[in-house]
């Protein structure tokens, strides 16, 4: 692999050229520090070996791919990806968005007419990257596709910047801790926990959904590392000293744990060294006709419950 | 010594007189008369935390390079007050303990504020000779209120800016002084760089020294027109009935005292709150969704969330729609509260002095009201958090709004007659509430057992019903009224000695009529 890996490459940018799959070129314009590991020492199947499909691994893999796709996604988005009456076309969309949508358990939807939901992924790496190279083999990808990408390095992500950039960027919707919430109409802004690195950087690359989409126009190659490192890192985890952390929704927790712990363990206290059994002890109320009342005989032997115990 | 050293004062203040009188004061006893304690005692902590606080904290807006011990913000330009802030935090021996015992400390004290309140309002505790305690002790509520807000916003960090932002709307907001107004207290245009210091020396001079010489006139008025009992027996109108301040009383209030503080600071061993850190300082151009005050804030961020965007225009000027909710409300609200004495005693005509305090349920319409008014603003705090509520129970977000805007009017609506209805029937049963009494099984000496019935109360007897007698062109059939027919000799019946029947009262077919004067 590692020694082919310098062929395959040189291959893949003159073929990029060609057929605009591109994001090979993209990176390496944009100037991603980190963005492209040309290393071989990634773990996760070089997703861009493959988009030429002349050798027998490849068109293995291929094959591969389009038997999920036409077990698992071909009902709703049509055996050639060209799209139907449920669910957009494929062709063209490129590797990010698909690879996204599946690692993210959006797809495949829980039944046809769900809303998309973050749930386990249905396929392992292999398979989601097996099921990207065959739907990106269908039709060149649109301009300004990001592809898939592999081995992303944010281990010199400067998270300060992330922070930065996040707080003007993400925390509009996905909340400044990233608990993720709801915004108007049934749309939520979802939990920034549990997601991968990768999922981070596509999302950002994509916009899936309703969220928008931040190009190298806006943000550049280095300013996604680094919110992804920040997301990553502090938001998934945070440096949270001080205790619970209440779930990250700020003063809604804090005001439910003040009153309802705070105060009611203060009650508790005052109901501990505080006489609660005033009434009881003082026998019958005035004005209100107990067994003893309508003699006015309250100091008499029928008001108190411990002189009855006393006496049997 | 310690005999020397008192009498040494003794001859030159001449206390023992006036001291003997003090620590034989009697204090009642009840439970609830100790929910005030817990905001005094929550104010001590304040006091003392914050003078740690003030030790460490920076108040300035000037803009500083971050170069502390947390990663995500070292290089980052922040303001003093929020650079200092994390240094308290981080650096500081002890500084995050304090700066969350602070934190919950206020958190507890106006919530103990609000409790208290609600003792004295429904036990009638305001009415006359004290109402003017009562404006103090709501002077204190809207005080402490306010003072939270400001220490709130005071660590600079992007959530409690935006919670600045929407004040500095809010009195922009006010009809034809809006602008000035905020200009003027703001000092300049948003943001600017006078509101942490003036923020500051409101929360920790101007504010405290205010809410320590009312605690002190309201503890001074309670001293001095004794405080107020539950009835009793043998509490008067003349008397109070409790436990002298020494040694009694000191004891139990100093106990309660550590108790008060060891919840705050379990709280705030346990619990993280107001992580600034994670918040970043405030910049104006950046926001993060979903925030709230602290809660006792909340009912006005929820007013505003839920009000209607009504905006009046009249003579050329605009009301703003953040007029109504924000300042309105407000008004309204805390002129109702301070005046509440006098409102009532004019709607009841009841101007005599009282020393004996009501039992809720004996002043229904009072009690509902309360209740309704507590339940609109309990809705207004519940809509503070429409967007959490909504994330958390996968509805949308629009849905919830809307059901707050329907539940802020109709949840009153239900409470009061409810709540009446519960205080009348709690009347009728003197007995609610209390344990019934206890039939007391002897064993004798050879093993028999034999059952000592005590007394009922009224409320326990099951009234005997008798049957209405069918009027005459009536043919009952029970089968289809599906009710099991007993024939009157039945066996089952026969325990002619019981006073209050319960197995012979099960219907025996027939309507019947519970007698209206049973009780």
């Amino acid at each position: 692999m590692t020694a082919s890996h310098a062929t395959w490459r040189r291959a893949l940018l003159s073929l990029a050229l060609l057929v605009s799959a591109s994001f090979v070129g993209v990176f390496l314009l944009g100037g991603g520090r980190a963005e492209v590991y040309p290393s071989g020492n990634s773990t996760e199947v070089d997703a861009t070996s493959l988009t030429s499909q002349d050798s027998p691994a490849a068109a293995n893999q291929l094959a591969g791919g389009r038997t999920l796709f036409v077990e698992n996604c071909s009902t709703c988005h049509g055996i050639d990806a060209s799209g139907g009456d449920r669910a957009p076309p494929l062709l063209g969309v490129g590797g990010a968005t698909v690879d996204l949508w599946l690692s993210s358990g959006w797809m495949p939807l829980a039944e046809p007419t769900a809303e998309p939901e973050r749930k386990p992924a249905k396929f392992d790496r292999a398979q989601v990257l097996e099921i990207v190279r065959y739907v990106t083999s269908l039709a060149p990808a649109l301009p300004g596709d990001p592809g898939v990408p592999s081995g992303l390095d944010i281990s010199h992500a400067n998270v300060a910047e992330g922070f930065s950039m996040f707080a003007l960027n993400c925390a509009p919707c996905h909340t400044i801790t990233g608990a993720g919430d709801a915004l108007a109409g049934g749309i939520q802004a979802p939990p920034l926990h549990g997601v991968t690195k990768t999922m981070v950087w596509e999302a950002i690359r994509t916009g899936p959904g309703n969220m928008p989409r931040f190009g190298p126009g806006t943000i550049s190659p280095a300013q996604v590392v680094d919110i992804v490192g920040y997301v990553v890192k502090d938001i998934q985890r945070p440096v949270s000293p001080g205790g619970l952390s209440l779930g990250g929704v700020g003063p809604v927790a804090e005001g439910f744990v003040g009153l309802f712990v705070g105060v009611g363990l203060c009650l508790l206290a005052a109901l501990w060294v505080g006489d609660r059994a005033e009434t009881e002890e003082d026998g019958e109320h005035d004005g209100h006709d107990g067994p003893e009342g309508p003699d006015g005989d309250e100091d008499g032997e029928g008001g108190d419950d411990h002189r009855e115990l006393a006496h049997a | 010594m310690i005999d020397a050293l008192f009498t040494w004062f003794d001859e030159r203040l001449g206390i023992s007189g006036s001291g003997r009188k003090m620590l034989n004061k009697i204090f009642p006893d009840h439970w609830s008369f100790l929910i005030g304690e817990v905001a005094l005692y929550s104010f001590i902590v304040l006091l003392g935390t914050g003078v740690f606080l003030t030790l460490y904290f920076v108040p300035s807006s000037k803009v500083v390079i971050y170069e502390g011990t947390y990663a995500p913000l070292r290089g980052q330009p922040v303001s003093e007050a929020f650079a200092s802030t994390l240094n308290l935090s981080f650096a500081v021996r002890d500084g995050l303990l304090m700066r969350q015992m602070h934190h919950w400390a206020a958190n507890i004290f106006v919530g103990s504020i609000v409790v208290h309140m609600l003792r004295i309002f429904f036990t009638g505790a305001f009415r006359k000779p004290r109402e003017l305690n009562w404006i103090v002790g709501s002077t204190l509520l809207i005080l402490a209120i306010f003072n939270g807000f400001l220490g709130y916003s005071l660590p600079d960090d992007l959530v409690s800016g935006t919670g600045i932002r929407i004040s500095f709307s809010i009195v922009e907001s006010i009809p034809l002084i809006g602008s000035y107004a905020a200009f003027f207290l703001f000092g300049g245009n948003f943001p600017g760089n006078s509101i942490v210091p003036r923020f500051y020396i409101l929360h920790v001079l101007v504010l405290p020294a205010i809410m320590v010489a009312l605690i002190g006139a309201h503890l001074g008025m309670l001293v001095r027109q004794k405080h107020t009992q539950f009835p009793g027996r043998g509490h008067t109108p003349r008397n109070v009935v409790g436990s002298p301040l020494w040694p009694t009383f000191i004891a139990k209030t100093t106990g309660f005292m550590f108790l008060t503080v060891a919840v705050t600071g379990i709280l705030s061993a346990l619990f993280q709150i107001n992580p600034v850190w994670l918040y970043g300082p405030y910049v104006p151009y950046k926001v993060s969704y979903a925030v709230q005050p602290d809660w006792y804030m909340g009912w006005l961020d929820g007013a505003l969330r839920i009000m209607p965007s009504w905006e009046i225009v009249g003579f050329g000027h605009m009301i703003p729609n953040v007029f109504f909710p924000a300042i309105l409300l407000p008004g309204i609200t805390f002129g109702v509260l301070q005046m509440w004495p006098f409102i009532e005693a004019r709607l009841t005509g009841d101007h005599a002095e009282h020393q004996i305090l009501d039992r809720p349920r004996d002043r229904p319409k009072r009690t509902a009201f309360g209740a309704a008014v507590f339940s609109f603003y309990f809705v207004l705090l519940g809509a503070s958090a429409t967007d959490v509520l909504a994330n958390y129970l996968s509805i949308s977000l629009n849905v919830v709004l809307t059901s707050f805007r329907f539940l802020a009017i109709a949840v009153p609506l239900i409470v009061f007659p409810v709540t009446y209805r519960i205080c009348k029937e709690m009347q009728s049963v003197p007995t609610a509430g209390q344990r019934k009494r206890a039939n007391i099984v002897l064993r004798s000496a050879v093993g028999g057992y034999t059952t000592v019935r005590a007394d009922q109360r009224p409320g326990d007897a099951v009234p005997r019903v008798d049957p209405l007698p069918l009027d005459e062109d009536v043919e009952f059939v029970p089968a289809m009224a599906g009710i099991p027919v007993v024939s009157d000799d039945s066996p089952a019946q026969s325990r002619p000695e019981e006073p209050a029947p319960d197995t012979s009262d099960r219907p025996r077919g027939g309507i019947f009529r519970i007698p209206r004067d049973y009780r």
